[in-house]
Order: C-alpha cells, then structure tokens, then sequence
C-alpha cells in the first residue's frame, strides 16, 4: 500500500518528476558509457603489450628476467611436464629461444632481438600474424623464413624476399653466422617492436645458437587475461624452485600501476559526478515534501505515525532512483555496445600512444565490464536514499496542528 | 463616444473536451466616471464581464471597444501598454508581490511606465496618507492586516492615475467595518477624481452603494439599472 | 535597475533552494576548475622532465631525421651550440649524436643505442641524470666512460668500473669498436630505459662514427616553456641558407608525449561536460519550479500591464544573478583549492609505490597544481551562460501565460 502511494506521489507533478528523472539518468548513462570507454582504452593497452610481445604468463628460469641470460635455458619439452590439458585457461603456449645481436646486408648492420619460436604455436600466444603489411608469417616449411618490423625495413631497406645475415654469440663461445630469407614484415605501431624484433623458427635459432632442444622462456595466453594472476599462482607450486611463471603484472609492473591509479581516478570521478546529482536530486524533494505538508499534517492527524511518513519519503527517493537506474543502465549498456562494436576513429587527430609499456591505438572503443555497471548503479542509490534523508526527517518532523493549517 | 462597450459579447472556456459558456451576447455601455455594479450569484459570469473590460482577455465571439478602439485586433503587447496607462485593478485576494515592501507593490505600475524613483516615492507615500495607510510603506505583506493589504491593492490600483478601476469582489474577505470604510473611499474618489469604478459583488452593501446596478444571471444580461445618487 | 532588485529579491524567495542550488553550481565550478589546474601542472612537469630527458623544448635536426632515424643525417653544429645558447630564453643546449651499436661484455651481447653527449651540459639537465653521485658521470667527451642503465648493466653481467666494448658501423660500411668502462648507472624505473641506455662523451661517440663535430640533434632546453615561439623562430634565423637543418617544437619530436597528454585531457573534458550538464538539468529543474508557484503573481503583473517580455526578462535576470553569484563562489573555492594543490598538492607516494610512467616519462610522485586563469575564467564564464540557457525554458513558460490563466493558478 505504502509502496502503491510512494509510486503515484511521484508522478503527481509530471514534469519535475520527468526532468529530475532525466538528470538521473543522463548521469548513470554517461558515466557507464564513459567508464567503459576508459575500460577499452586499457584492455587495448594490455592487449598491445602482452598480444604483440609478452604474453600473458611466461614460464622461465627465476633469474632469466633480470638480466635474460643466454645461458639460463630450458628444456624444450618443460610446459608439456607441468601444464597438462586441464589447465583450460591457457589457449596457447609458445616455446621461445631468445638471442641478441646483429641484423647484416650489404653495408648496414642494425642490432636486433631474434625470438626463435615454433609459428603454429606462437600464433596462438601473439598477433603479429594480424599485423602483417607484406608476406606471410613465417612456416615450418621455410626453415630459415623471419618476420621482421617496419622499422627495422625500412632502416635495412629491404623488403620481402630479401636475405639477412643474423651475427650473435653462440653458447659455445663461438660467432654464429646464418641466413635469413624475409617471408613478412609487420606494423605494430609499437617502435620498440617494429625497429628491433625479429621472428625465426626456432630450429634454425637452436643451431645458430648451438643450444639444441633448449628454449629460454614458454610464453602462454590466457582466455581471461584478467585472471593472469590467479593461474600463475595456481600453477607455481607444482614448478621446481628453479623455474616461475610469471603474469604480465610482474612483467610489466607500470601497467599494473597505471590500472591501479584509473581505478582510483574512476571513484574519484564517480563520486563527484553523483555529487552533483544528488544536490539537484535534494532541492526537487524537498520542493515535494513543502508542498504537501498539509497532506502530511492530515495523515499524521489520522494516525500515520511519524516514521511511516519518513519512510514514504524515502521510499519515493529511492523508487526515483530505481527507475533511474533501470533506464540509465539500459542506455548506458546500449552507448557501450554501439561504442564495443563501432567506436570511434580519431586517428585524425591523434597517433598512438605508448604508455605503460603497451600501445593505446587512436579508435576508441568500449569494452563491458561488470564494475562500470555495478559501481555507478550502486552509486546512483546511495546518493538517492542520501538525498532523501533530509526532506524525509523534514517531513516526519512536521506538527500535525500546524501542518494542517498551511495553505 | 462612451468609454467602454461591449457589442454583444460570448465567453466560452473550454476545459478539457467540455465547454463551459460564461457570457452569452452581453452588450453593454458604460461611460466616464461611473460607480457601477456587475450583480449576481456565483457563477453568473462577473468576473468573466470584468476580464472582459479590463483587456484581461478576448471574448469568443462579440467586440469589445474601449475609447473607439476594437480590442479584438489588438496584440498581446498593446493589450498590456493598454492596460499600463488606462486601467488599475483590485483583486478579490489583493494579490500583492510578497518580496516587495508596500511602498514598492503600489509603486510597481508606476515602476512599469519608468517613473523616476523620487517621484514615485512621493505620489506613493502621498497615496498612503490618503489611505489611512501612512507608516506602513516599508512593510511586507505578511505583516499587514487584510484590511491594509487591501488598502496597499487600492493605492497600487490609483498610482497611475487610471480613467478605469475595476474591483472584483473587493469586500469579500474584509469584516463590515472594513468593508465600509472602503466603499467610503472609492466613492470619495469616484467624485473627487472622477475614476470610473466597475465592481463584481455579490455583496449587498456593496450594491447599495452602487450609482448602476447591473444584473447578470447564468452568463446572460438580466436588468441594467441606474440609480441616481 | 528595479527589475534586478525585484529579481534579486525573488531569487531568496526561497533561502533553501537557493542555497541547494548555488551550492551545487559552486561545488561543480570548484572541482572543475581545481582539477583542471591540477593536471595543467601535473602535464606541465611532465613536459618539463620529457623535454629534458627527450628532445628538448625545441629540437634542431637535419632534414627528416626525425622520422627517419638515418644515421647518415649528422650535421656540423659549428658555433651554433653557443648561437643558440645566447638567445634570451634558453636555459641549455645539449649535442646529442644516437649510434645504434652492438654491446658486448665478456659474456653478453645486446644492441643498444649508444648517444653521444657533452656531460657537462647534460648533467645538468637530465633528469634521468639527477641521481648520479658526484664522481658518477663521464667525465669529458673524450674518455672513455659510459653511464649505462641498470638492467642493460645486468644483461651484459658486467658491474660498473668494467669494461666493455661497443662496435657500430662507420659511414663507410666498415664496422668500428670502442672500448668503455662503466663509470656510472642509471636506475630511472622504466624498462625501456634502463635496459638501453648508454651515454658516452661525444668525443668518443665521433671516434666510433668517424665524424668529428658532427651530431644528429640539438636539443634546446628553455627556461621559460612560454617563450617557446619566440625562441623557434630565432633559432631558425641562426641557420645559414641551404644548410637543411630545421627547428622542430617539442610536440613533433615526441608526439607520444604529446598525444598522451591530449588523449588524458580530451577524457578529462568530457567529465567535465557531463557534470556541467547534470548540474544545467538542476538549475531548469530549480528555475522551472520557482516559476510554476508564481503563475498566479505573473498573472497579476501581466493585468497591471506589464509586457510578456518584462517577465521573461525578469527570470533571465534571476537566472543570471544566479549564475554569476555561484561562479563567484565557485571561482573564490576553486582557487583556495587550487592554492592548496599548488602549495602541498596530492602525494601519489601512499597510493601507487613505484615509479608512474606516462606517455614515456616518469611522474613525479607529488602532483601539484599550477595556476591557468584564463580557463578558469573561461569556466566562470560558460557557467554564467548555462544558467541563462538553463533559464530559456522557464522563461518562455512565464512568458505565454495570461493574466486569466496565471490568476487561476493555485
């Protein structure tokens, strides 16, 4: 019954009921869809930086990390011992040999890093194979075929086709000299990556550097790369002391820095924008309350205790904020969703950003994520029953007598 | 040429999808320095007829000429700068702005024709004394008896020296002492002045008064009497 | 003038709402405003330890080595280091030659970025610099000292006080070594730096090249950021006709700084417009409502004879007054904020530990703000014309009433 009444109160004056309402909603809607933009512009960061190169999870020696040292390799087999087909998290494992050194042809040399890895296999764990702009990614077939970046093209000028000579040091003290045939090039954006890495098989990687059957790191992705952490710490326990896994939190501790200061800067954010709501939320109530003190004033009179109308007043608030909420977080998640499958296309105005160790590339677009609906949904109630305290007290502090008598 | 005329004048209002008649064919003449009487119960259309001469609003069907002007063509803004110079009203609830003082709701016509402050202080305060109202200018109208506030309605009324006042229900919330001594007022005003003044009552003593008295019943004209005085 | 009076008084009809929402506007402004002045510092200390560490305020090179990165684009610099230097404004002129190079430890290999610098110069002005002691840094450009980053140090397995050799290639295709010992090192936090930094005096990077006098860039520090225009085009006039160098500013040398802050300030704005229009929808609401309970005194002021637009212009008025007030009050709030934030500002050190990387620079764990008055003002300003827009609504409501209409109310 009380509900029945809280629910026509409302609509008694149609028109502040409906723009109060839309300043709800404009802001639960906005912030949702803001929010969520935020969420996209990070997961492409995230994305750039553990899909191009990193991975999610890599498994390698404890000290190689620090220092990646040539000789702190693996037995090539080492995932297949402790990851098993139940681990169903992980999508793709790689195995990697890494080696330094120089890129030669003709006259120019330009110091490289050479990742030796099997090209069905790290498929599964990069993209490189996505950002191809000429050839194809290397293949078992092509025993000495590499991928190279543009940057790294264009300092050689070369291009597809093309031979390379790839000087290192050899884990038996010696220079290790071989060709390379060009099969691809790709573009990441990424300069670091584009003027620097270079994909070959990792057989032909093994010989150069005499260390057959053995790789320095197992790079993994995850179906959830939010759960890194999770399954890294899963997994840990059953390695030997010698060997970790580590997520991309560890591998790249800025990244993990820069979603912990936009989680703060989101709160901050939410919390001034709901501010602002509930200041204009208070004035339309109490606005509501005032003028029906006479009516309050005869509803006590006949026995309505004074809580009950407190209560009505809040219940009010909050059915204003529920009605809010539902249409806001429906527009909001239909901004959201026209932002996740179209965006945005700034790349007129801006080129991308290196941040972080990841790439935010200049198309904006949204991502869903449960905390940009539940925290401004949560948000928008708390500031509706907040905003009704006042004017409720107001109301249920009324004297029946001279209630009765206003006018 | 009499100063107001209506020329068979109709007052339909329309609430919702029901029409409501308030005047049908009404004609009526009236001439400078009257102290008329529209008479009736509730609902007869007085305060409709009032409107009606006060340029408040269009009839529906009929002329309405003040001074050989027809008002059916005027616009809105000539309606009010009509309005402005011409006619003073009293409401039945005074109807007086709460955030102004006395002196400034009396002074507020004048305030409207861009009188200079210093003149309008004078003529008001000048109006107030005539009123028995002197000392009560820098009041609000929350802290003024009904007979003041009503007295503040008349001096706001007559400040800018109106041909035409019109009353509706003046007397209706004032107690008989009162009432009397306002009638007293506008009839010295009426022969000092020569302002016209055109009541709604259904008040008797307010009809006694009256120099014409005027009949409506159901929206329609039903007697036109002049009473010399 | 009466119009304003009687406008004013109207507005404390009601203290309350008023109050609520001036309070509202003020609070919006305030925030606004002290967020904006507290990024405008924070992006302007960024900028500051980019360019410093980076390309400078301005950056002299040949030709299109900017994007090329061609080795092969050196130029003489001559007496333009103390040409430039001369021009009031600047603060510093660093000679920078960049070698990409092979270094190799006794046990490792890694390819690096070798710049040749002149450290005394530098040394002042690197922030990356800052934490070397005192016996830290190279020496002269001729010797062979490196200042190498940290990890890079540790890849190779060498400690400082070791030597090592660096081999690049000459302009003539043969390839040339160096040998280097490790003076000092550098821990900035980044990754990427610490793992291929390697600076060397200029000298010695000219013997690796064969290139005496020769850099890629010069990288201008200035020590005023606004006199940034001036000082560009004098330094343009320094070069000699047909000498194909040129002057790049700061925003196209490292455009990741540069887009990261627009990127962070465009998501800024559009915070920033969604609370202004939350609080707009606050003022019709609290307009409109003020407006509906006169309807009958309109009606009354329209039977004296006042015209429609008198009314209208009378809630413009109420609007406005309203507007300026609470920009008033939002702008004396937002710059005692903004004077705290400038004073103490916000210690990131409790929230985030290690080092904030941002567009390729480090932050400095304190953020501070830094006065803009001109978009305070601005700010104030869009306000004060929100509320008049705000109040267009009501006012045009107030304005078709009649005195019939409006006196039936209630």
């Amino acid at each position: 019954m009380l509900f029945t009444l809280a629910f026509r109160n409302l609509w008694r004056n149609r028109r502040r009921t409906l723009l109060t309402l839309s300043a709800m909603v404009a802001s639960a809607a906005l912030l949702i869809l803001a929010l969520g933009v935020f969420s996209g512009m990070f997961r492409d960061m995230l994305a750039s930086a553990t899909e191009q190169y990193y991975g999610h999870l890599v498994l390698a020696k404890t000290e190689y990390h620090e220092r990646r040292d040539m000789f702190a390799h693996l037995d090539e087999e080492v995932a297949s011992r402790y990851i098993t087909a139940e681990d169903t998290e992980i999508i793709g494992i790689s195995p990697r040999l890494r080696s330094f050194g120089l890129i030669s042809l003709a006259e120019t040399s330009q110091p490289v890093e050479l990742l030796g890895v099997i090209p069905e296999r790290e498929k599964q764990v990069t993209s490189l194979q996505t950002k191809l702009i000429a050839g194809n990614y290397p293949s078992e077939a092509v025993n000495n075929g590499a991928l190279i970046g543009q940057g790294l093209a264009r300092k050689l000028k070369v291009s597809t086709g093309d031979e390379m000579v790839f000087v290192t040091q050899a884990a038996d003290g010696s220079i290790g000299n071989d060709l390379l045939i060009i099969t691809g090039i790709f573009a990441t954006g990424d300069s670091r990556h584009d003027n620097n890495l270079v994909l070959a098989p990792l057989g032909w990687a093994q010989k150069i550097m005499v260390l057959p059957g053995r790789i320095h790191e197992v790079a993994m992705t995850l179906a959830d790369p939010m759960l890194a952490a999770l399954t890294a710490d899963r997994l840990n326990p059953r390695l030997p002391d010698d060997v970790e896994i580590l997520d991309w939190g560890d591998l790249l501790p800025e990244m993990r820095e820069v979603i912990a200061a936009y989680d703060v800067s989101r709160m901050i954010i939410v919390s001034i924008l709901y501010m602002a709501t509930g200041l204009g939320i208070l004035n339309t109530f109490f606005m509501s309350v005032m003028e029906r003190t006479r009516e309050f004033g005869i509803l006590m009179a006949q026995g309505m205790r004074p809580w009950t109308i407190r209560g009505l007043v809040l219940l009010e608030t909050c059915l204003l904020g529920g009605i809010a909420l539902a249409i806001g977080l429906t527009c909001g998640a239909v901004m959201t969703l026209y932002m996740q499958q179209v965006g945005i296309d700034l790349a007129g105005y801006i080129t991308p950003v290196t941040y972080a160790g990841g790439t935010i590339l200049p198309r904006l677009h949204a991502v869903f994520e449960a905390g940009n609906f539940y925290v401004p949904a949560g948000m928008l109630l708390l500031v509706s029953l907040i905003a009704g305290f006042l004017p409720a007290n107001r109301a249920a502090r009324l004297d029946p007598v001279q209630a009765v008598r206003e006018v | 040429m009499s100063l107001i005329e209506l020329q068979d004048v109709s007052k339909i209002y329309r609430l919702g999808s029901q029409e409501i008649p308030a005047l049908t064919g009404v004609s009526l003449t009236f001439e400078a320095g009257e102290f008329a009487v529209l008479a009736g119960p509730s609902g007869s259309g007085k305060t409709t007829a009032l409107n009606l001469i006060g340029c408040l609003d269009h009839p529906t069907s009929g002329h309405v000429i003040v001074n050989g002007l027809d008002l059916g063509t005027a616009s809105k803004k000539a309606l009010a700068d009509f309005r402005l110079q011409n006619i003073g009203f009293i409401f039945q609830s005074y109807n007086l702005i709460p955030v102004l003082t006395a002196a400034e709701n009396a002074e507020f016509t004048l305030m409207l024709q861009k009188v200079p402050k210093p003149e309008r202080r004078a003529k008001v305060r000048k109006l107030f004394v005539d009123l028995g109202i002197d000392g009560l200018e820098n009041r609000r109208p929350a802290d003024l008896s009904g007979g003041q506030q009503q007295r503040v309605a008349i001096a706001r009324a007559m400040a800018a020296d109106p041909h035409v006042i019109l009353a509706d229900e003046p007397t209706a919330n004032l107690d008989s002492h009162t009432a009397e001594e306002l009638l007293e007022l506008m009839r010295r005003l009426n022969r000092e002045q020569a302002t016209t003044f055109i009541f709604s009552s259904h008040d008797d003593r307010v009809i006694a008064q009256a120099r014409r008295v005027i009949h409506l019943q159901d929206g329609c004209l039903a007697d036109d009497l002049t009473i010399s005085k | 003038m009466d119009l304003v009076r009687l406008s004013w008084k109207n507005i404390w009809r009601n203290r309350r709402r008023t109050i609520i929402t001036l309070t509202a506007i003020a609070f919006s402004i305030m925030l606004v405003q002290a967020l904006h002045n507290l990024s405008f510092g924070v992006y302007a200390g960024m900028v500051d330890s980019g360019v410093r560490a980076g390309s400078g305020h301005i950056a002299v090179y040949r030709n299109n080595y900017l994007e090329s990165r061609d080795e092969t684009l050196y130029f003489k610099d001559g007496s333009l280091v103390d040409d430039i230097s001369q021009i009031n404004g600047v603060e510093q002129v660093l000679p920078r030659l960049y070698i990409p190079a092979l270094a190799q430890s006794s046990r490792e290999s890694r390819g690096v970025m070798l710049i040749g610098v002149d450290p005394d110069r530098e040394r002042q002005v690197n922030p990356f610099l800052k934490t070397l002691p005192a016996d830290g840094m190279i020496r002269s450009t001729d010797s062979r000292d490196a200042v190498v980053g940290t990890r890079l140090l540790h890849e190779l397995q060498i400690r400082p006080g070791q030597k090592f050799v660096v081999t690049a290639q000459n302009e003539d295709g043969t390839l040339h070594s160096e040998l280097l010992r490790v003076r000092g090192v550098v821990n900035s936090g980044m990754k990427d730096i610490d793992s291929s930094l390697i600076l060397v005096g200029l000298g010695r990077a000219t013997q690796l090249t064969g290139n005496s006098g020769s850099v890629h860039e010069l990288a201008v520090i200035l020590a005023d950021a606004g006199l940034e225009a001036t000082v560009h085009r004098q330094i343009a006039a320094q070069f000699a006709q047909g000498q194909d160098i040129l002057a790049v500013s700061w925003e196209e040398a490292m455009p990741n700084l540069a887009n990261a802050i627009k990127l962070d300030y465009a998501s800024q704005k559009f915070i920033f417009m969604i609370i202004l229009l939350i609080v707009a929808i606050g003022v019709i609401n609290t307009l409109l409502m003020s407006v509906m309970e006169r309807m009958r005194e309109f009606g009354v002021i329209l039977a004296m004879g006042s015209r429609p637009m008198t009314l209208r212009c009378m809630i413009m008025l109420e609007a406005v007054i309203l507007g300026l007030l609470a920009a008033a009050i939002g702008t004396v709030l937002g710059s005692l904020a903004t004077w705290y934030l400038v004073a103490v500002g916000i210690d990131l050190a409790d929230l985030v530990p290690e080092t904030l990387e941002f567009g390729g620079v480090v932050f400095d764990p304190v953020m501070r703000a830094s006065w803009d008055p001109a978009w305070m003002l601005r700010i104030a300003v869009y306000v004060v014309c929100l509320t008049l827009l705000a109040a267009a609504y009501p006012a045009i409501k107030a304005g078709r009433t009649t005195p019939v209409e409006g006196m039936r109310h209630h």
